[in-house]
């Protein structure tokens, strides 16, 4: 299988051709391990748990932003695993999808620090903008707080996050407007407005133009996103009550 | 001329996981400058990845009755084989409540019975449902959680940083000399240590662990004078993806899931007809290789992990993330059909040797969680104790660490004798023309492990493996990097680890070729019984010059008779 991969020292950028052997359950992190082992040392890329739970190889592949340790491969050579995005400036930039390779590049708007690996500082200076910290109040009960089964499952669709950048990356907002606090971000203050423990006012932290009100609702964000988490749906859900508190004011 | 000393600091946390960033927001509480040091952002660490729960006597569980921290102590001693330290193990099942309910009040979003209180699954090993979890997806929630309270405090954080080495003066440590992985440059740092950098797991071609378990911390502090401990007690997880290895938590049986051969048999019930597929882990390991090697396995090299009876709503609530991985890594939905699975390198009970308050025999260096020996696992631990340690120990080290610091004199030359000695070592790797690449012995180290070293050993197979890994080591020297650029050099720390894996591996080698007994984990063909005359002890190894001392110390009995296991 052919590889054409964004190679980049900073400064400089390339792409650079790799042959890797095929094999069955082969992802696309086991084939970069392969040329940085077997062809070319240099080639950088961020890795930890390779089971999808970690958030450090979300990478551009084959122009979506994805987790390379759970893309296979095989599906992707059959064209499966394709999520309907939609289109957006940075994915028209670099090289052209092709038939014959795979193509990996490195998470678009974020600069490159070195081939596959993108400084994310920002992506997490927004996140501790919106101060992500559980804030109670009074005397904490002596036991746990308790919670209805039915508000866990809804906090779970955004616990799930983990925080790979996948969504910042695939976010056409965020590629015009880099103030954009972006999907995670909001997805995740969301996630502590709705914690039924939390006794801080937190939707009005985003209630500017570049928070909740950004948001078009192109929904890339929950369509590349490797957990399913809806960042959309918690930006409606929170427009609708900030507009309610508006309007009954 | 440049300061030697770049960055000081009371306390400097190596590694990022649970038990680092409990220990970071522990020492913090007492207003001491805290950093953490970790060679990948905090929330890529290891811990991430845990998947069942946490053990705590919360007695939750509806119409069944109350739970004790004695009921938790005794499952966990008896799971050791009797080795851990029962003063040990009293600290971490009496605080396991007040651990989790802390952690839950922190903001981890926990699973829920429906009379809100956090949800406790059966683990195995266990007399009583005392597992919390969060899904299974347990660690991830904790580990955002220990986050989030790090972040929001006045820590300083050093991502992507590779320790290279400790600095020691007269039995004391110093601080620390690390790689800044994105510049490519030595940098020094001051302060008291606390190792928290995971386990080993990865000397092993089958592991469960993130590709960063590379053993660091229990490399760095016996360089400077600390022992290790039961270095020889490996644990293998019984229900690992087939081929990627990648866990299927223990709470998918503790959700009712069934283990069964080729014919559809449940096979536990001639291992451990009472507990059944939750037997601990070092007794489901064993049978489900016993199984294959009788030709009642799979393809001959696995067996099926069965939740089709639990029902689709069932395993979308309590095993989505079980589910996502069967789907992504194996293209099995477990609504439909069975798991492949077969055991895999999972846990290392054994680590740098600490008392109950987490100190080494270093003074100013301390140790948590997993690089740790304390030791609460003995020979084998239990499912929903390793969370549970990460957080208890961690925060005892934290304390302890802020408590015991003290001014001390960190001089500029000794710090620049190490980091230049460390450069030397970068130099020889870096300039060289031709030579080994690391992942060439790292391949055969890996291969060696699992085959002299793994479920099933026998005294001459592993002295051949001792001998694999002496001439792999012997190669080490040869060894070259193509890559001449600083930033990023990802060979260059790939080989920097294996250093530290070689030499772990020689550690573990020496204390299982010497313990002539099986115990937990350590399952000897040659001696297949428990010898608590000769082996009721704890392995210690030390540095002496430039070989490992093997000695032993005694193990902390309490109030729990040594007796035969039985399941």
């Amino acid at each position: 299988m052919k590889f054409k991969v964004f190679r980049s020292n900073g400064e400089k950028s390339y792409y650079d051709d790799f042959n890797v052997p095929h094999e069955p359950g082969q992802t696309v992190l086991d084939a970069l391990f392969y040329i940085q082992e077997k062809l070319d040392d240099s080639l950088a890329f961020r890795y930890s748990c390779r089971g999808a739970v970690c958030g450090s190889c979300a990478m551009l592949i084959n122009k979506v932003p994805r987790l390379a340790c759970r893309t296979q491969v095989e599906r992707l050579k059959e064209g499966e695993d394709n999520p309907d995005i939609k289109g957006y400036p940075a994915l028209k930039e670099g090289e052209k999808l092709n038939e014959n390779s795979l193509l990996v590049e490195p998470l678009p708007h974020f600069p490159v620090i070195k081939d596959l690996i993108v400084d994310t500082e920002k992506f997490f200076e927004y996140y501790q903008e919106l101060k992500p910290c559980l804030k109670t109040e009074g005397k904490p009960p002596e036991k746990e707080y308790f919670m209805e089964p039915e508000d866990v499952k809804e906090l779970e669709e955004y616990t799930n996050c983990i925080l790979c950048a996948a969504c910042f990356a695939a976010c056409p907002v965020d590629g015009e407007n880099p103030d954009f606090r972006g999907p995670a971000a909001l997805a995740k203050l969301y996630r502590f407005h709705i914690d039924v423990r939390d006794q801080e006012d937190r939707l009005e932290l985003a209630d500017h133009k570049d928070g909740w009100w950004a948001c078009e609702f192109h929904t890339n964000c929950n369509k590349v996103c490797p957990k399913n988490v809806p960042p959309n749906v918690a930006i409606g859900k929170a427009r609708a009550e900030l507009k309610k508190k508006k309007d009954d004011k | 001329m440049e300061k030697e000393i770049l960055f000081e600091h009371d306390i400097l946390v190596i590694g990022g996981g649970l038990a680092g960033l409990r220990a970071a927001v522990e020492a913090l509480k007492y207003g001491k400058d805290v950093a953490v040091l970790s060679k990948v952002h905090p929330l890529r660490s290891h811990s991430v990845a845990a998947q069942g729960g946490i053990n705590a006597a919360l007695g939750n569980t509806p119409d069944i009755g109350d739970d004790h921290w004695e009921d938790h102590a005794f499952d966990t001693v008896k799971g050791s084989d009797y080795l851990a330290d029962q003063d040990a193990v009293e600290i971490l099942c009496k605080k396991a409540p007040e651990a989790v309910i802390e952690l839950e009040q922190m903001g981890t979003v926990f699973s829920r019975f429906a009379n809100g209180k956090i949800a406790q699954r059966p683990f195995g090993g266990a007399g009583f449902p005392r597992t919390c979890y969060a899904a299974d997806r347990t660690g991830h929630n904790l580990l955002h959680t220990l986050y989030e309270q790090s972040t929001s405090g006045d820590i300083k954080f050093y991502d992507e940083y590779f320790v290279t080495s400790l600095v020691e003066d007269n039995d004391r440590c110093l601080g620390c000399i690390a790689l800044d992985i994105k510049e490519g440059k030595l940098k020094a740092f001051s302060g008291s240590v606390i190792l928290a950098t995971g386990g080993f797991g990865r000397i092993y071609n089958r592991s469960t662990n993130a590709l960063i378990n590379t053993g660091d911390g229990a490399y760095l502090a016996y360089e400077i004078g600390a022992s290790l401990e039961d270095m020889e007690f490996i644990q293998f997880h019984p229900t690992t993806l087939y081929d990627s290895n990648i866990l299927i938590t223990e709470g998918a049986r503790g959700e009712g899931g069934y283990l069964r051969d080729r014919e559809g048999k449940r096979f536990m019930k001639e291992f451990a007809p009472e507990a059944m597929e939750l037997a601990p882990r070092d007794i489901v390991a064993r049978a489900i290789i016993t199984v294959v090697e009788e030709g009642r396995g799979i393809e001959d090299e696995y067996v099926h992990l069965d939740l089709t009876h639990l029902g689709e709503e069932k395993i979308k609530e309590r095993l989505p993330g079980i589910r996502e991985i069967a789907l992504d890594f194996a293209g099995v939905d477990p609504i439909e059909e069975p798991i492949p699975v077969q055991p895999g390198q999972h846990y290392s009970m054994g680590g740098v040797a600490v008392d109950t308050e987490c100190q080494t025999e270093v003074a100013g260096l301390y140790a948590a969680g997993e690089c740790a020996c304390v030791s609460t696992h003995g020979a084998n631990r239990l499912g929903g104790n390793s969370l549970l340690e990460t957080v208890v120990f961690g925060k005892i080290a934290g304390r302890k660490a802020a408590e015991e610091l003290d001014d001390k004199n960190a001089p500029e030359s000794l710090f620049k004798s190490h980091r230049e000695k460390d450069e030397k070592l970068i130099k020889s790797i870096t300039t060289k023309d031709q030579g080994i690449v690391y992942s060439e012995i790292l391949q055969q180290l890996k291969e060696t492990m699992f085959q002299h070293f793994g479920v099933f050993r026998d005294g001459e197979e592993m002295r051949q493996g001792l001998d694999k890994i002496k001439q792999l080591q012997a190669r080490y020297p040869e060894i070259y990097v193509q890559d001449t650029s600083l930033k990023f050099n990802q060979a260059l720390v790939r080989s920097l680890e294996l250093r530290y894996m070689l030499f772990i591996s020689e550690a573990l080698a020496l204390g299982a070729i010497a313990r002539e007994e099986s115990r937990g984990s350590h399952y000897r063909k040659d001696f297949r019984n428990r010898r608590d005359d000769e082996f009721l002890k704890h392995t210690v190894l030390k540095k002496e010059k430039d070989s490992i001392k093997l000695e032993y110390s005694s193990v902390n009995l309490g109030q729990f008779e040594v007796k035969e296991r039985e399941y």
